[in-house]
C-alpha cells in the first residue's frame, strides 16, 4: 500500500518535495513536446511528421497527467502553464533547446537521450508512495515504449550515413551536458525528501548511471563520441559531474537559455492577448 | 514459399484478406489464388503477397491509439452538436461507432 | 478504355488502377486530388503555429491532433492521386515547393490571430466536409477509400472548431469582437471556397462527365449557405452586408457574385498573391532543409523477409 493517498497525510517539507518532483515531471513532458510540435509540417516525410505528431500529443497528455497530480496541491492549470514566470519552470535545459532549421539529427537525440531517461524514471515512479504517482506511471509506460524503439530506429539509420552522422556528432557534443540537466536536483533537501518518502525509489544520481550505462555504450556502438567518454570507465558509470560538464544554466534551478524566454512568450501569447483567466478543459479530468 | 491473397468483392470495395497459397513465385501465386479464393465467393479483383513481406504489429506489444486520454481526437469528445450538418453527424456517428469497438477490444 | 465508354461508365467507385483509363481522366483526376492533397498540407502549414499558441492543453492537444490528422490527409490523397500513374508523390511536393502545386483560395491568406482560427476550423472546414462528403461516390476507386478516412476524421475538426467559436462567442466582449472581426475578414474567402459558378468554371464539366465530381459549385454553396449562416447566427455573429445573399423562392441562399473580388481570386488560383506566395516559400524551406534526410532514407528500407522481392510485373 503507498504510504499516502492525499496531501493531508504530507507534512509540510514532503508536500514542498512531491511538488517539486512533479513539476520536474511536468515540465519536463510539456516543453519536450512543444519542441516536437515544431517538427509538424515540416518533418522530411509526411509519414515521419505524423510519427513526430503522435509523441508530441503523447508527452503533452503526460503533462497533463502530472499537471492533474499538481491540482491536489492547490494549483490549477492556468497559473501553472500561463501565468508561471519563465524562471519558476523546473524542466530541464535540454527540452527548451531550440533547432536549427532541418535538424532531424537534433530532434532524433534529443528524443533518445530523453526517453530513455523518461524510461528509468518512469520505472522509479512505479512504486511511488504517492498513489496517484504510482496509479498513472502503467499508462505513460505503455506508451513510451514505441518512443524509444522509434528514437533507436532513426539514430541507427542517420548513423549509418556518413554526412548525417556528422549531424549526430554536432548534436551529441551540444546537447549532452545539457542532458546531464535531467539528473540535477532543483533543491538537495528536497531532492533528498523524495528520496526517503519514497515518491521516487531511486536517486538522481542511480538515475544517472543507470542512463549513462545505457546511452554511452550505445552512442559508443554507433561510432558517436560523448563528451564524457573520456572520464568515465566503463563498468562504472560513477561520472562526478563538474561545473565543466554541465552548462551553466541548469533548469531545475529556474535558471535557463535565452531560447526558453521566447518559447515562453510564445505559448502564452493567445492566453495573454485574450485576457483569459481559465485554461479551457476539453476532456474530463483524469481518474 | 507462402503468398497472403486479399479479395475484393465489388468495384469500388476494399480489399481483405481471404486466406493464401503455396507457390513458387508470383505469376503461380496469382494463378493458385484465383482458383482457390475468387472460384466461390464473388470476386472482382485480387491481390497477392509473398508472406515474408507482410510486417506485423500487434496490439499486445503495441498500444494503438495510445493508453492515456486521447478523447480530444473524437468528436464525440466535443460538446456541440453540428446536428444540423449531416455529414459531421455521419462522421461523428463513424467515430462513436468506432470508439466503441476500440474499448471493446482494450 | 476510350472516353465515350468512360462518360457511359462513370459512376461511383466505378475505375480502379486496373483500368485502362484515358490520359484526359488520368490527369484530370491528378490535377482534382493533387489540389486536394496539397490543400490539406497548405491548411496545416497555416493553422502549425496555433499548436503553440492555443491557450490550454487540451486546445493545444486538439490543434496538434488535428494537424496531424491533415497530414495524414495529404499522405492518403497523393498516394490516391499517384496511383493514377501521371506523377510521383515527390512531383507533387516538389511542384507544391516551387510554386506550381495549386491549393485552395483561404490558405494563401495569413492567419495571425487565434480567432481566426475558428474560422477556418469551423466555417472553412465544414464548407470542405460538405463536398468532401460527396466525392465518397467520386469514380476513381482509390480516392473514393481516401474520402472514406478523411470523412471518417473530419468531424472531429469541424466540431472542434465549432467549439472555439463558442467559447470565443460566449467570451468577454473582446473576444466576441475579435471573433466578428476575423468572421468579417473571413467570410467572402469563405464564399469563394467553392469557387465561381459553375459557366465560369474551368474544370467542372469534364469532372462532371467522366463522375469524378459528384456536385456542381453552385450546389455545395448552397448547401453550405443554408447550414452555416443559421450556425454563425446562432452564435451571434453578424452576416456583413457584403457581399449580398438573397434568399430565392425556394428558399435558399444566393449570393450575388459581383461583390466578391474575383480578381483577387484568380491571382489566388495562380499562385500569384503575396501573403500565400510567401507561405508557399516558407513551407519550401521547411521541406529544403531536411532535404538531406530524404536523401539518407532514399537507399531505401531493405524489406526484411527472407525472399528478394519480385520484379514488378
Amino acid at each position: 500500500m503507498p504510504a499516502f493517498d492525499s496531501p493531508a497525510s504530507l507534512d509540510d517539507e514532503q508536500a514542498e518535495a512531491l511538488e517539486a518532483l512533479l513539476l520536474e515531471l511536468a515540465d519536463d513532458e510539456y516543453v519536450q513536446a512543444e519542441r516536437y510540435t515544431e517538427w509538424q509540417v515540416r518533418a522530411p516525410t509526411l509519414e515521419s511528421d505524423l510519427a513526430l505528431a503522435n509523441n508530441a500529443q503523447d508527452e503533452l497528455g503526460h503533462a497533463r497527467l502530472w499537471y492533474d497530480v499538481l491540482e491536489d496541491l492547490g494549483h490549477e492549470e492556468h497559473e501553472l502553464i500561463y501565468e508561471r514566470e519563465p524562471d519558476e519552470w523546473r524542466h530541464s535545459t535540454l527540452t527548451e533547446r531550440p533547432f536549427d532549421d532541418g535538424d532531424w539529427a537534433d530532434v532524433i537525440l534529443r528524443h533518445y537521450l530523453y526517453d530513455v531517461a523518461e524510461e528509468l524514471r518512469l520505472e522509479a515512479l512505479e512504486e511511488s508512495s504517492y498513489a496517484k504517482i504510482a496509479d498513472r506511471v502503467g499508462k505513460i509506460q505503455n506508451e513510451e515504449a514505441y518512443h524509444r524503439e522509434h528514437a533507436e530506429n532513426w539514430m541507427e539509420r542517420l548513423a549509418d550515413d556518413d554526412e548525417s552522422s556528422e549531424r549526430l556528432q554536432d548534436a551529441v557534443d551540444r546537447l549532452f551536458p545539457h542532458a546531464l540537466t535531467l539528473f540535477e536536483a532543483g533543491s538537495a533537501d528536497l531532492e533528498e525528501t523524495i528520496v526517503e518518502a519514497g515518491f521516487r525509489d531511486a536517486s538522481l544520481a542511480e538515475l544517472r548511471e543507470e542512463w549513462l550505462s545505457i546511452v554511452v555504450p550505445y552512442l559508443d556502438e554507433l561510432g558517436l563520441e560523448t563528451p564524457v567518454s573520456e572520464i568515465i570507465q566503463y563498468d562504472d558509470y560513477d561520472l562526478e559531474v563538474t561545473d565543466d560538464t554541465l552548462p551553466e544554466v541548469r533548469g531545475r534551478d529556474g535558471t535557463h537559455t535565452e531560447a526558453w524566454e521566447e518559447l515562453h512568450a510564445e505559448f502564452t501569447n493567445t492566453y495573454r492577448e485574450l485576457e483569459r483567466s481559465e485554461a479551457t478543459k476539453i476532456m474530463a479530468k483524469p481518474e | 514459399m507462402i503468398w497472403e491473397v486479399f479479395r475484393q468483392e465489388k468495384e469500388g470495395e476494399y480489399h481483405t484478406h481471404c486466406g493464401n497459397v503455396h507457390a513458387p513465385d508470383r505469376e503461380m501465386a496469382k494463378q493458385f489464388a484465383a482458383i482457390q479464393h475468387g472460384r466461390r465467393k464473388p470476386t472482382n479483383n485480387m491481390w497477392v503477397v509473398p508472406k515474408e513481406e507482410v510486417g506485423e504489429v500487434d496490439g499486445e506489444k503495441y498500444s494503438f491509439g495510445g493508453t492515456t486520454d486521447k478523447s480530444y481526437r473524437w468528436a464525440t469528445g466535443y460538446n456541440v452538436t453540428a446536428d444540423d450538418a449531416s455529414e459531421v453527424v455521419e462522421s461523428s456517428d463513424e467515430q462513436e461507432d468506432a470508439e466503441r469497438r476500440r474499448s471493446e477490444v482494450a | 478504355m476510350d472516353l465515350d465508354t468512360v462518360k457511359e461508365r462513370a459512376g461511383p467507385r466505378e475505375f480502379s488502377p486496373a483500368d485502362d483509363l484515358p490520359e484526359e481522366y488520368r490527369k484530370a483526376a491528378t490535377r482534382m486530388i493533387e489540389f486536394h492533397a496539397n490543400s490539406e498540407i497548405m491548411g496545416a502549414y497555416l493553422e502549425r503555429p496555433f499548436i503553440r499558441e492555443a491557450p490550454s492543453i487540451d486546445r493545444k492537444l486538439a490543434f496538434s491532433a488535428k494537424v496531424q490528422d491533415e497530414i495524414g490527409h495529404g499522405q492518403l490523397l497523393y498516394r490516391a492521386a499517384e496511383s493514377l500513374g501521371v506523377k510521383t508523390r515527390e512531383e507533387m511536393l516538389d511542384d507544391l515547393a516551387n510554386g506550381d502545386g495549386k491549393f485552395l483560395n483561404c490558405f494563401h491568406y495569413p492567419m495571425e490571430k487565434w480567432p481566426e482560427t475558428a474560422m477556418i476550423a469551423f466555417f472553412v472546414d465544414g464548407a470542405a466536409m460538405r463536398r468532401q462528403a460527396t466525392l465518397r461516390r467520386t469514380s476513381w476507386e482509390p480516392y473514393a477509400h481516401a474520402m472514406d478516412k478523411v470523412c471518417f476524421e473530419e468531424g472531429f475538426h469541424v466540431k472542434h472548431g465549432e467549439s472555439i467559436l463558442a467559447e470565443l462567442m460566449n467570451g468577454s466582449k473582446k473576444e466576441q469582437e475579435m471573433t466578428q472581426e476575423a468572421f468579417e475578414t473571413w467570410w467572402p474567402r469563405i464564399i469563394q471556397f467553392f469557387g465561381p459558378t459553375d459557366e465560369q468554371s474551368t474544370h467542372h464539366g469534364f469532372a462532371s462527365q467522366v463522375g469524378l465530381k459528384q456536385k456542381s459549385n453552385d450546389e455545395l454553396r448552397t448547401a453550405f449557405l443554408n447550414q452555416y449562416i443559421p450556425k454563425a447566427e446562432k452564435y451571434g455573429l453578424e452576416i456583413p452586408d457584403e457581399p449580398r445573399i438573397r434568399e430565392n423562392d425556394e428558399g435558399n441562399y444566393e449570393v450575388v457574385e459581383d461583390d466578391l473580388d474575383w480578381d483577387e481570386f484568380f491571382t489566388i488560383a495562380k499562385n500569384e498573391y503575396e501573403p500565400g506566395v510567401g507561405q508557399i516559400n516558407g513551407r519550401k524551406e521547411a521541406q529544403e532543409a531536411v532535404e538531406w534526410v530524404r536523401e539518407t532514407i532514399e537507399g531505401g528500407p531493405v524489406p526484411s523477409g527472407n525472399q528478394p522481392p519480385q520484379a514488378a510485373d
